[in-house]
């Protein structure tokens, strides 16, 4: 029986009809730009030159650094550029761009892993790092990190097959599709966390997705399936941890700290394909939706596929979108440049016209109250908000800013129309900023004081 | 589609709920023409009269504010309508047309809108009306006869039964428990009838424009406090339940503690509130020297509303009832350390 959690809203879900037709692949495109980020980490170095042949699958970016996940070609051909693109999310980040010679020519590199290393906890670790598998739900933190980092202190795992947010049903359409693989694939998350048994927690919205699963015996792979009320924001982490055992990640804190690791579902299906298929993390399911959208629907894309691209094969524009975003509406990101390449950790592309604005030109507060019976994290949105606008540092902490995981629940239900999640992202950058800056402030004051006029200078380095 | 490929960025969500403050607003209003239906009934046209008259105001004294001081247009939100519609709620039904003018004036000029408009405002804006026009206390405590009950009293205005049961005299027969659930009782124009405001409150609570915290603490801690301190000449249930049904208790606990920008946001703040209005009517009602407790005691629970926020925020998530303690016992230590230092 799942625990429960405070607050979250209940939006309209429109999975419908996306989720009710199979997931098709879309041909490649003639080009793919490849950003060298597209994790959380250190970035990666290109290893190829413009005019290098590249095949399927190559290994054409990386970093030693442990929070790292490289990155490989996602189609065969000619490296026609390494230079620096708009990144989905906004920056430019040096890309790696190929031009499509259309062969599709696999690299050999990566071979399936043997049945002794699908037992062994260190080759499927360095299988899931060398894959460049990260969290495909959209944090794109390096898997591999994550459980070589929980190791000694994770005692429950947690495979996160929620999909709260509306419109996305691409795990839902890869449990319905790809079952017993996906199941293969969190077997290999709990052998190489060192587990005997996780749970997978689904949303009671994919009813037939559980029973599927069910029926495959899913206690074999050491998974028990946890059915988990429709709410958002049911699959975020410290949701997942909290459902699924009770326990409050602590502020601050990631889920290890309570003994949890949580993964999403593609992840795992991600980390199946590696080691069972011998292929890396170059694709993934993306569901296409929104009222921009003429034909809602799951693609299956190659990482690096320009996103008008993956528009055009979903029907294209109703008429001219608004916004766009990479992820689900509630916690998406907007995408400034729809040019720029698909990256690992795009669930889903949602494209909205003016119909989704309910932006007002004078949010005013009504004291409602319904930001705090939302708030997931427990959280005083209505009082957080005044602070940080008045921008009183000291109450901003008191009252916790930084817990905010910026879901989205209380500007979705305000119905004052105020900017609280923004406000609130703000506030974190301004605190953070705060913080930094006072500590300079005291490095700089101590070494003043420590060494006399000679440390004047530095000082002011610090202030700086 | 290669016209355009650079899009407007904005912070999630990109999606909200259809539910906005003129909607609510619209709910708050709606919920209320049961019992402003009963009023017209047994009142006559007057109170259609007074209805016209104190929305017209206040629409007129929000949108003239807001003009003469450069402020964006707030009419928009309906907020003023709905002090209107509860201004008239609490008049009495033979009120001349004056009254509610001046009424809506103090509502909305000196409580709404001078401490910063909707949501600012520290005063139940009708209620605090209300008590401003008992300044005319001959004309806010004559009470019509219903028509119902013309011909069976012989006057012009009456005594209402809540005066009846703390004076101490026996109620007579026209009022009980019938008359007092259908509303053919003299009163305030939308206090009347219990059916007609349970009736709003339940379209409130499954709108959720309204929880059942304040309302159900509120009328909860009256009904005990009429149990334990029964009065003499009534058996306990029976005073209590005439203690609820009577007064203005009902509308009082659905439509004006539930004011959003005068209550508490904390859900748990929100009991301690309704606590508190239930205390203090019956306080009011047993020891005062006018029966009539609702509308102070909610007008003296407002102004702690931000207060009793700051007494009972959530607990924050992540941290145990002990972290919390350590949390305090450190802070405690810190103080006494500071004070130490200050003092050598």
């Amino acid at each position: 029986m799942p625990y429960k959690y405070y607050g979250g809203v209940h939006p309209d879900y429109m999975k419908a009809p996306a989720n009710k037709t199979p997931v098709t692949a879309i041909a490649p495109p003639k080009q793919v730009v490849l950003p060298m980020m597209q994790h959380i980490g250190a970035p990666n170095q290109p290893l190829v030159q413009v005019g290098d042949e590249v095949k399927v699958g190559q290994l054409i970016g990386s970093n030693p650094a442990p929070v790292s996940a490289p990155i490989h070609a996602t189609v065969s051909g000619k490296v026609i550029a390494v230079e620096p693109r708009r990144h989905m999310l906004g920056d430019m980040v040096m890309s790696v761009v190929i031009e499509n010679d259309g062969l599709d020519t696999p690299c050999e590199d990566m071979r399936p892993l043997t049945p002794e290393q699908l037992r062994d906890p260190e080759a499927i670790l360095a299988r899931i790092r060398e894959a460049g598998v990260v969290g495909m739900g959209g944090a794109m933190f390096p898997t591999a990190f994550k459980i070589a980092g929980g190791r000694g202190k994770v005692d429950t795992l947690i495979i996160n097959g929620a999909e709260c947010e509306p419109y996305l049903c691409g795990d839902h359409r890869t449990m319905l599709e790809h079952p017993e693989e996906l199941l293969k694939g969190i077997e290999l998350v709990r052998i190489a966390q060192g587990l005997d048994k996780c749970y997978y927690g689904i949303e009671k919205n994919k009813q037939d997705a559980i029973d599927l699963l069910n029926s495959l015996n899913p206690a074999d792979y050491g998974v028990e399936i946890i059915p988990e009320e429709v709410k958002y924001p049911q699959g975020a982490e410290k949701m997942q941890v909290k459902v699924n055992t009770n326990r409050e990640v602590r502020p601050g804190e990631i889920p290890s700290g309570v003994g949890c690791n949580v993964v999403s579902t593609y992840t795992c299906y991600t980390i199946y394909r590696a080691c069972y298929e011998g292929v890396p993390s170059i694709e993934r399911v993306v569901t296409v939706a929104g009222s921009g959208i003429k034909e809602p629907k799951n693609l299956l894309c190659r990482f690096g596929t320009p996103l008008s691209h993956i528009f055009e094969e979903a029907g294209g524009f109703v008429k001219q979108p608004r916004r766009i975003c990479m992820g689900g509406p509630l916690m998406g990101i907007c995408v400034a440049d729809i040019a720029s390449g698909l990256v690992k950790g795009a669930a889903g592309l949602l494209v909205f016209t003016e119909e989704e604005d309910r932006e007002v030109d004078n949010p005013v507060c009504i004291r409602c109250g319904n930001c705090i019976a939302h708030c997931p994290m427990k959280l005083e949105p209505i009082y957080l908000y005044m602070y940080i606008n008045k921008g009183d540092y000291e109450k901003m902490e008191q009252y916790h800013v930084m817990d905010c995981f910026e879901c989205g629940s209380c500007s979705y239900g305000c119905p004052g129309r105020l900017p609280l999640t923004h406000t609130f992202k703000m506030g974190k950058a301004m605190l953070t900023a705060k913080k930094a800056e006072d500590k300079a402030r005291a490095i700089a004051e101590k070494a003043n004081n420590g060494a006399g006029k000679g440390a004047v200078s530095a000082g002011k380095e610090g202030n700086v | 589609m290669e016209e355009k490929t650079v899009f407007t960025v904005s912070s999630n969500p990109l999606i909200r709920a259809k539910r906005d403050t003129t909607s609510i607003m619209l709910d708050v209003i709606i919920a209320l023409i049961p019992a402003l239906a009963v009023a017209v009934w047994q009142f006559g046209f007057n109170v259609l009269m007074l209805l016209c008259v104190s929305v017209a105001s206040c629409v007129f004294f929000e949108w003239g504010y807001r003009k003469m001081m450069k402020k964006h247009a707030s009419v928009g939100d309906l907020s003023a309508v709905v002090t209107g519609v509860l201004l008239t709620c609490v008049l009495p039904p033979s009120a001349p047309l004056w009254i509610p003018v001046i009424g809506s004036f103090f509502a909305i000029v000196v409580v709404k809108q001078l401490y910063g408009g909707i949501g600012m405002n520290f005063l139940n804006p009708a209620l605090a009306g209300r008590a401003f026009l008992f300044s005319y206390s001959a004309i806010m405590t004559a009470w019509a006869v219903p028509a119902a009950l013309k011909g069976v009293v012989d006057a012009t205005t009456m005594a209402t039964p809540l005066s009846y049961l703390y004076a101490g005299a026996p109620l007579p027969s026209y009022f009980n428990y019938q008359t007092l659930f259908l509303g053919t009782i003299p009163g305030s124009i939308g206090e009347v009838s219990v059916i007609a405001l349970l009736i709003g409150a339940a379209y409130l609570l499954i709108r959720g424009v309204i929880t059942w915290r304040i309302p159900t603490s509120f009328l909860g801690t009256v009904a005990v406090l009429c149990l334990l301190f029964g009065y003499e000449g009534y058996g306990n249930v029976e005073w209590m339940l005439y203690n609820l049904m009577t007064g203005g208790l009902i509308i009082g606990a659905f439509f004006m503690a539930t004011d959003y920008s005068t209550s508490p946001v904390t859900l748990r703040g929100q009991i301690v509130f309704g606590i508190g209005c239930g205390a203090l009517t019956v306080l009011i009602r047993y020891f005062g020297s006018y029966a009539e407790g609702v509308s102070y005691a909610i007008l003296i629970m407002n102004i702690c509303a931000w207060f009793i926020d700051k007494l009972t925020r959530p607990r924050r998530f992540g941290e145990t009832a002990e972290d919390a303690k350590a949390k305090k016992a450190a802070a405690k230590a810190e103080k006494k350390k500071a004070k130490e230092a200050a003092a050598l």
